[in-house]
């Protein structure tokens, strides 16, 4: 009896909610067969955190703000080996047409183009445009560019017109306009829907609309038909979120992804042997170095540092640790950046030297001393066990120390460990940013404490040095005074590894890493 | 009956209360900033000020607790920075995929650890016992992680038997209409052939993995137990008079050797839901564990203190149920 009831009561829930389900199965019609049009599927490591250009700071939302939104103005693309990167030197126009510097070099004048409209159907105009500087100076991330752009105001003059007037000169200022962070957004859409909707949501002019975007599984674009710079070739653009790297080559090698990012050095040899596939492995802008305390003995002698780095098994790093996947690095500004040389860069692996350099320094014992490994890259922790060990040879003795890679970026702005590895992107080009993040005396990443006023003198000459060679004369002296002193170990210059299938075209290398959709088609 | 339920809920409110506690403690006393994961590496000190201030972790440890209570208070389990959604959404849309994957990998090894174990205690020390102790010996020591590449070269990358490891369903393919958003069940109900073929084929893998580890417990478990049981005199009675082996196997001596079994059941459940995190990440299974790891990486405190709490309840639950059950199975059981 009881048993009955309980099947009764079953039943009846169960014919309830399939009558609830009667006639919204949700593949009845629509899995007949793919849509009309090119498709492809991406293969990405990370979901992404925000869809807000003024807030995005990983590689994946930043990618996918590229997707749904256009900027000022953009980097130019150029041929480099039969293949195209981009040529972030050259500025050219993107919703500005045009734009005109005063001779003062303060004030910029934008006119925007006159048939750009918002995905939402409004006009890309002056209000939006001033609408979208003030919403990156109120961010929380993207804040500190604009202080660095030295934005003073931003008034719309008419309709199309736009005046950026700078409380400097600073040659910069393009540079950084340039970024994903200074997307121009609706202003419409986010009064209507609020200001949280930008998170999730996109109110951009792009080539790209966002039809979904869920950080656990998959973001999918489909291309927006009216588009002002005309529709994009590829109809559909799924991005597959895959943590597992060895899952991301599988899906690629199988020819179940288009393209696939982030694949680890030592598959690579693999997949170019796969003739379905092109590889493509791009010297980066992102450089990875073994920073000193230079305020701490023995690190405050310029001696025990270059003695350090000529104990350095370069070869190996390259080789053995990233697959010949990098190149080895000879200056603290990356090869790619305009204005880099590699002068004073005197050092390669040779033990002898380095003992004779400690023994001039008063450390013919060696010493010992603690490095901090921040968690998260294998090649780090294999490089710092392979350092350790050439050191040892020297009489120095490194205790490595591992940390979580939270924890390890908080120790970082301590300013107190002694020594550590880590990396680094420039996201303007160019060695005056760089530069004044990492090695400048007062630079706010300049962790290791390194200071030389000759150094700073020379940076804060070429900050204010409108000609562009003069300023790079300027960064070449620093960069030879840097390297002579080495408060860092120049370790090597990643290259951006990116799959894809034969028949994907037109993908550009940002020295960003940022994959713009736009320009790929099949 | 009711009496006992409501006595176990009121006792379990402390333990709560003291979870909450120490998460809250924990996840802001160890290190890591919150505010330079926001910010990203290159924001300079008054930049990851301002963002310190503007989330009030400025504020006095005591004065953040009382806020995060008062917010609890409202129902309102916070926001996770890292992902711009409530953790209450967040948690309805990755919730289904964890339940559903550990219901299906909690129902494979039942089906395989039950009989297994009872032929090995009724077998003792047969060709079929031992091969049965050694692979429960593997199942419990191989890595989880090693098993889902495995799994995933052999069927997927050589065989092409299973679909590529990307989530629940295959690309192209509409999950199905949201009822309980478990697609198996969901598609079950709705009559969708489709969504119901590709959940399957795309559950079966992560599945398999995730139980190994709870297939090897169960049928040692049950093995031991049935040992036990088997040489209790009311078996040699029903044995006596003359019932079928099969019916004094199964209806007599198994029932009775459930009990403890049930009991590593429900941990392992509760375990489960909570710790799937490797065979998500392998699979790229969109559930709660990858998305906990997500937020411990990204110090986002809100998920964290979220899914601990929620984790402890179901636990409770989990347990509650179990105790009830025993009832269920032995009568001699009751609860005052």
């Amino acid at each position: 009896m009881k048993k009955t009831k309980w099947l009764a009561v079953v039943l009846a829930s169960v014919m309830l909610l399939t009558a609830a389900g009667c006639g919204t199965n949700a593949n009845q019609a629509v899995n007949a067969g793919a849509a009309a049009g090119k498709e492809i599927v991406l293969a990405y490591s990370d979901g992404g955190q925000t869809m807000d250009p003024a807030e995005a700071n990983d590689l994946t939302s930043d990618t996918l703000v590229l997707a749904a939104y256009d900027q000022l103005i953009t980097y130019g693309v150029k041929k480099a080996n039969g293949a195209d990167i981009a040529n972030t030197e050259e500025l050219k126009p993107m919703l500005a047409k045009e734009w005109k510097v005063s001779d003062d070099q303060k004030t910029y004048t934008f006119t925007l183009q006159d048939n750009a409209k918002f995905q939402s159907g409004n006009p890309v105009n002056a209000q939006a445009v001033v609408w979208s500087l003030d919403h990156v100076k109120n961010s929380k991330s993207g804040s500190f560019l604009y202080g660095m752009a030295e934005i003073e105001s931003c008034t719309a003059k008419d309709d199309k017109t736009v005046e950026i007037k700078l409380s400097q000169p600073n040659h910069l200022f393009l540079q950084i306009i340039a970024m994903y962070t200074f997307s121009i957004i609706d202003p419409a859409v986010v009064k209507d829907k609020g200001a949280d909707y930008l998170k999730n949501n996109e109110a951009g002019s792009g080539p790209y609309k966002v039809e979904k975007w869920d950080p656990a599984t998959e973001a999918v674009f489909t291309a927006n038909p009216n588009y002002w710079q005309g529709a994009a070739k590829i109809s559909k653009v799924t991005m597959k979120f895959i943590k597992e790297a060895s899952n991301r080559v599988t899906l690629l090698d199988k020819g179940d992804a288009d393209m696939a990012i982030e694949i680890p050095a030592q598959n690579v040899a693999d997949l170019k042997k796969n003739a379905n596939l092109t590889v493509r492995s791009d010297a980066s802008n992102r450089i990875l170095y073994l920073a000193f305390n230079t305020k701490v003995k023995p690190f405050d002698n310029p001696k025990v540092r270059q003695a350090i780095s000529y104990a350095i098994p370069y070869d190996k790093l390259v080789h053995d640790v990233m697959y010949d996947q990098a190149k080895q690095m000879k200056s603290a500004v990356a090869s790619n950046t305009p204005g880099f040389t590699d002068a004073g860069f005197v050092y390669k692996y040779d033990l002898d030297k380095a003992k004779q350099l400690l023994k001039e320094a008063g450390y013919e014992n060696g010493f010992s001393f603690d490095f901090t490994l921040g968690s998260g890259f294998q090649d780090w922790q294999d490089d710092a066990v392979l350092i350790q060990a050439e050191l040892a040879k020297i009489g120095v003795k490194m205790n490595i120390q591992n940390m979580a890679r939270a924890q390890f970026l908080e120790a970082q702005k301590t300013h107190n460990l002694t020594a550590y590895i880590s990396k680094w992107t420039s996201f303007v080009n160019d060695p005056g940013y760089h530069l004044g993040f990492l090695l400048y005396g007062k630079g706010t990443s300049n962790y290791g404490n390194y200071q030389n006023a000759q150094v700073d003198k020379l940076w804060e000459q070429a900050n204010v040095e409108p000609d562009q060679a003069k300023r790079n004369e300027l960064y070449k002296q620093a960069q030879q005074i840097i390297t002579t002193d080495a408060p860092w170990v120049y370790l090597y210059e990643y290259n951006r590894v990116v799959g894809m299938n034969k028949n994907l075209k037109g993908y550009v290398f940002y020295p960003d890493e940022i994959i713009r959709f736009y320009s790929l088609s099949k | 009956m009711i009496r006992y339920v409501l006595k176990r809920l009121l006792y379990a409110i402390p333990g709560v209360l003291g979870i909450i506690l120490i998460t809250f403690i924990l996840s802001r006393v160890l290190p890591g900033d919150p505010a330079v994961m926001i910010a990203g590496e290159q924001a300079p000190p008054d930049v990851i000020e301002n963002i310190r201030i503007s989330m009030g972790l400025k504020d006095p440890l005591y004065l953040q607790f009382f806020h995060y209570i008062r917010q609890l208070g409202s129902g309102n389990l916070g926001t996770a920075w890292h992902t711009g959604h409530l953790v209450a959404q967040d948690f309805a849309t990755r919730f289904p995929a964890t339940l559903e994957l550990t219901l299906v990998s909690m129902f494979i090894a039942v089906c395989f650890a039950i009989p297994v174990g009872v032929i090995s205690a009724t077998r003792k020390n047969s060709a079929v016992d031992h091969v049965s102790r050694v692979l429960s010996l593997l199942g419990a020591a191989i890595p989880i992680f090693w098993l889902g590449l495995v799994l995933i070269y052999i069927f997927y990358a050589k065989l092409g038997w299973s679909p590529a490891p990307m989530g629940r369903i295959g690309q192209d393919i509409n999950p199905p209409t949201h009822l309980t958003g478990l697609y198996i069940l969901d598609s079950l109900l709705t009559g969708d052939m489709v969504a119901l073929k590709e959940s399957i084929s795309h559950i079966i893998l992560p599945a398999i993995c995730l139980s190994t580890g709870t297939i090897a417990i169960v049928a040692r478990m049950v093995r031991s137990s049935m040992l036990e049981v088997i040489g209790l005199d009311y078996v040699r009675t029903a044995r006596a008079k003359g019932l079928p082996e099969r019916i004094v196997i199964y209806k007599h001596a198994l029932v009775n050797a459930l009990i403890p079994t049930l009991t590593i059941l429900g941990l392992q459940f509760g375990y489960l839901i909570g710790g799937a995190v490797i065979t998500e990440t392998i699979f790229s299974w969109p559930g709660v564990g990858s998305y906990i790891t997500e937020s411990i990486l990204a110090t986002d405190y809100a998920p964290i203190q979220g899914f601990t709490l929620v984790s402890a309840i179901l636990y409770m639950l989990i347990n509650l149920s179990v105790d009830l059950i025993y009832g269920l199975i032995d009568p001699r059981i009751r609860y005052e």
